[in-house]
């Protein structure tokens, strides 16, 4: 239970933290493909570096969690459905204005087309299990 | 405390925030920054009978397992900035495509409907999202986040090239 709780403030904290900076918001994913503003980019550049650099900091500390279990780092596999997807998704992205982490800011910020992403998320994750059912590649 | 809970935070903040949710998450609970995937856990939560065989695989095996309450949670987040900033409870717009494009209401459910679509399915076609892919993927160097967030950029530069002109007109 402790540790449900511990995953509901990181929830929090990165609902939070997507809201106030603006990255749940239309217009910004909009310029950041328009390249009118770039404030989403810089902070999408940010998150990665920051990020990378903590798990270089992990692994100096020997890549232990805290209870001093070994961090598995998770690989994510390489196939031809990586591009057709990422495309799709890019599309969807773009159509949008939101992302999976996102639209579930918007909903908690009240948007009522967020919602509708959400359930269109939800539809496009079904429609996945549906043709994972028939091909075994996926 | 404007500046925390009013204005938006400049990138740098968001970004270093964002950035630290990776390592901290292994540190703390030795897990992988990762949304998309708990939308297989909400669709188990609509339709828990379902005989599919995805949304019987082992990620699901609990479907209020930790991505339940790490997706609940980012709800609750975007709730709580939104009060802070005194944003409206409800709001039927949604930026700069409701303002410039004055359709009726119906056609932007479906619009928005399609749009979550094409990212609920380019999402596992992928095997992530902007989290999963674009931050984890990125910072742990993964040559399939790579390929992906090219994908999602490029795709994303190319779309909005053309919705801009075709439904607001340019502008």
């Amino acid at each position: 239970m402790a540790n449900k709780l511990a995953y509901l403030l990181c929830g929090i904290f990165f609902g939070f933290t997507l809201s106030r900076s603006g990255a749940s918001e239309y217009n910004y994913i909009h310029y950041l493909f328009t390249g009118e503003d770039l404030k989403l980019a810089l902070l999408i550049a940010t998150a990665i570096i920051t990020a990378a650099i903590g798990m270089q900091v992990l692994k100096l500390l020997g890549n232990r969690d805290m209870r001093g279990g070994k961090i598995m780092i998770q690989r994510k596999p390489l196939n031809n459905y990586t591009a057709v997807g990422g495309s799709l998704f890019g599309i969807g992205w773009a159509i949008s204005g939101a992302c999976p982490g996102t639209v579930l800011a918007q909903l908690g910020e009240g948007k009522i087309l967020g919602f509708c992403t959400m359930l269109g998320l939800l539809c496009g994750t079904f429609l996945y299990a549906l043709m994972a059912e028939k091909n075994p590649e996926l | 405390m404007t500046f925390l809970f009013v204005e938006f935070w400049p990138w740098w903040l968001g970004g270093i925030a964002i950035g630290l949710l990776v390592p901290f998450m292994y540190f703390f609970l030795n897990t992988a920054l990762s949304v998309s995937t708990g939308y297989g856990n909400l669709l188990k939560i609509i339709v828990p009978k379902t005989k599919l065989k995805w949304l019987n695989s082992e990620n699901y095996a609990d479907k209020f397992n930790w991505r339940f309450f790490f997706l609940a949670g980012i709800i609750i987040g975007g709730f709580l900035a939104a009060r802070t900033a005194g944003m409206p409870v409800v709001t039927s717009q949604m930026g700069l495509f409701t303002e410039k494009s004055g359709w009726p209401f119906p056609a932007y459910i479906l619009w928005f409907f399609a749009g979550g679509l094409l990212l609920g399915l380019g999402a596992r076609l992928a095997n992530g999202c902007t989290s999963g892919h674009s931050i984890h993927g990125l910072a742990t160097f993964q040559k399939s986040s790579l390929v992906a967030t090219v994908f999602f950029l490029l795709f994303g530069v190319i779309t909005t090239f053309f919705i801009r002109p075709i439904v607001w007109g340019g502008g």
